[in-house]
């Protein structure tokens, strides 16, 4: 494994974001684990800072850019010229941020003023979804499965960040995205069609309002149960938590991320990638399904279409 | 029609938000997509459609209060489904701007109250600690219980740490230059 690492290594920068070092650390363990096994090398920015979020966004147009540009000048002077950042709202933020900037060159200088500098190099900024899907490659990912997903029927659950809107993010379409339908496919697993993939969770409404919260994650929950889904797989934290938390009084079905899938698919452990973390344990269903905790045997299967 | 007469303060209260948005909305049709795809319309939360016939009609006290920009998640979803390409969000930033310059008290006090608290902690930390700012939440809003079930249940899995709670804040003294300096500006733009 040692040699295919060092063949095939892609060096990028990682912006975790608050949520990942707070209450999902479900997300981040599985995205660094699959992005070891997936060859990538992932730099964390040093002294990296919160993008500002829904708050500042919504409140302080500056303050919101300015954030985002911290952020930016931080990456532009690491080696790599790709950013990966799994929560979809700071990589959304950071790429809209990046946009503004360059099309409104007053609100540049101001940014440029607050934050005491510009960066060195424009990075590339990538959805961490994205660049597995587009960078990797779905046949490379495929040909290191060794413990295909199948039998595990699986709704894909977007969210609104990562796609929409389209002109901010140019990922996937914002109405039937695809790429992670696509991935899972080629993890091996059952994907389930159905019209709620990109139907907003409520996101950062979950404590200030949390009925509208209920309201919108029971319609996604009941809609994924209804199609006899094993688990929703989702890409988002906010996404994570809403459903797991808000989407029934007592759930019981498995919101998982999508990295996760991917590090059961190519052997690892559901442990180590954050399963025994969640409020609705995946843990029965993965059992049924034939993914408890003993490894497989490490011969590689081969995945049909 | 009502987008062309008006008094000259109406007509510069939408003139200004058209500014600050960037967002053209004498370009909208009041097609009504927009409230249609809005996750958080609701009876009593308007939505989008009528709250640009609110702002180009220069009803600014209604505006200022609507609790639409309030709530408003910035989805995206009207952006995408506006056949003039009307990103809401935008215009949820200007008028929520513009009702803090001008002293207008929040319509929605808790929403207000949470990103006051989210923004506090980053000023302090540099990132936000979402289980500090959700307990002063549910303190301040008099719920101190809220969602304890599920948060012990997360503590006893390892999902989130009690650390979270008890340590203090390492100071970003980057971040928090970030936030003086944007405060500056703010003061020296607002009116």
């Amino acid at each position: 494994m040692e040699n295919n690492r060092e063949k095939h290594s892609i060096t990028a920068s990682y912006y975790p974001g608050c949520s990942l070092e707070g209450t999902a650390r479900a997300y981040d363990l599985s995205s660094r684990a699959v992005c070891w096994e997936l060859s990538i090398d992932l730099q964390e920015l040093p002294k990296w800072s919160c993008c500002g979020s829904s708050p500042a966004l919504k409140t302080d147009k500056l303050l919101s850019t300015a954030l985002s540009a911290h952020n930016l000048n931080i990456a532009g002077a690491q080696p790599s010229d790709d950013l990966l950042i799994p929560c979809p709202f700071c990589f959304r933020r950071l790429l809209s941020a990046q946009q503004e900037m360059a099309e409104d060159p007053e609100l540049k200088r101001s940014v440029e003023e607050t934050v005491e500098g510009s960066p060195e190099k424009p990075v590339n900024i990538h959805s961490l979804l994205g660049f597995i899907h587009d960078r990797v490659g779905l046949d490379a990912v495929k040909e290191k499965v060794v413990r295909p997903l199948a039998g595990m029927r699986v709704v894909p659950y977007y969210g609104c960040y990562l796609v929409k809107p389209h002109k901010t993010t140019q990922y996937d379409h914002p109405e039937q995205p695809v790429s992670l339908d696509e991935l899972l496919t080629a993890l091996g697993a059952d994907v389930v069609d159905w019209d709620f993939k990109t139907e907003c969770c409520g996101a950062g409404l979950a404590l200030s309002k949390t009925d509208t919260v209920e309201r919108l994650c029971g319609r996604i929950v009941k809609e994924a149960k209804w199609k006899r889904a094993d688990a929703i797989v989702v890409a988002c934290q906010l996404c994570q938590a809403n459903l797991e938390m808000r989407g029934e009084k007592k759930g019981n079905l498995p919101v998982l991320y999508f990295t996760q899938l991917i590090g059961l698919a190519l052997g690892l452990s559901p442990e180590s990638l954050g399963m025994k973390k969640h409020l609705i344990s995946p843990m029965p269903m993965l059992k049924a399904k034939g993914f408890g905790e003993k490894r497989p045997k490490a011969s590689r299967v081969e995945v049909g279409e | 029609m009502l987008r062309l007469t008006g008094s000259p303060t109406e007509r510069a209260f939408s003139q200004e938000i058209i500014r600050m948005s960037g967002q053209d909305l004498l370009e909208c049709l009041q097609c009504g997509k927009c409230t249609g795809s809005c996750p958080i319309a609701s009876k009593t939360v308007t939505g989008p459609r009528r709250l640009i016939a609110k702002i180009l009609a220069g009803m600014k006290e209604e505006a200022l209060k609507d609790p639409t920009w309030w709530y408003c998640v910035s989805c995206g979803t009207c952006a995408g489904r506006c056949p003039v390409e009307i990103n809401m969000y935008e215009v949820s930033t200007a008028l929520c701007e513009m009702a803090e310059a001008q002293g207008v008290k929040p319509s929605e006090p808790h929403i207000h109250l949470f990103e006051t608290l989210f923004l506090d902690s980053v000023k302090k930390g540099g990132r936000v600690r979402e289980l500090k700012a959700v307990m002063a939440f549910n303190i301040r809003t008099m719920n101190p219980f809220k969602d304890m079930v599920p948060g012990m249940k997360l503590m006893l899995r390892g999902a989130v740490s009690p650390k979270d709670l008890m340590e203090k804040e390492k100071p970003d003294p980057a971040v928090a230059r970030i936030f003086e300096r944007a405060e500056e500006r703010k003061g020296g733009h607002g009116k």
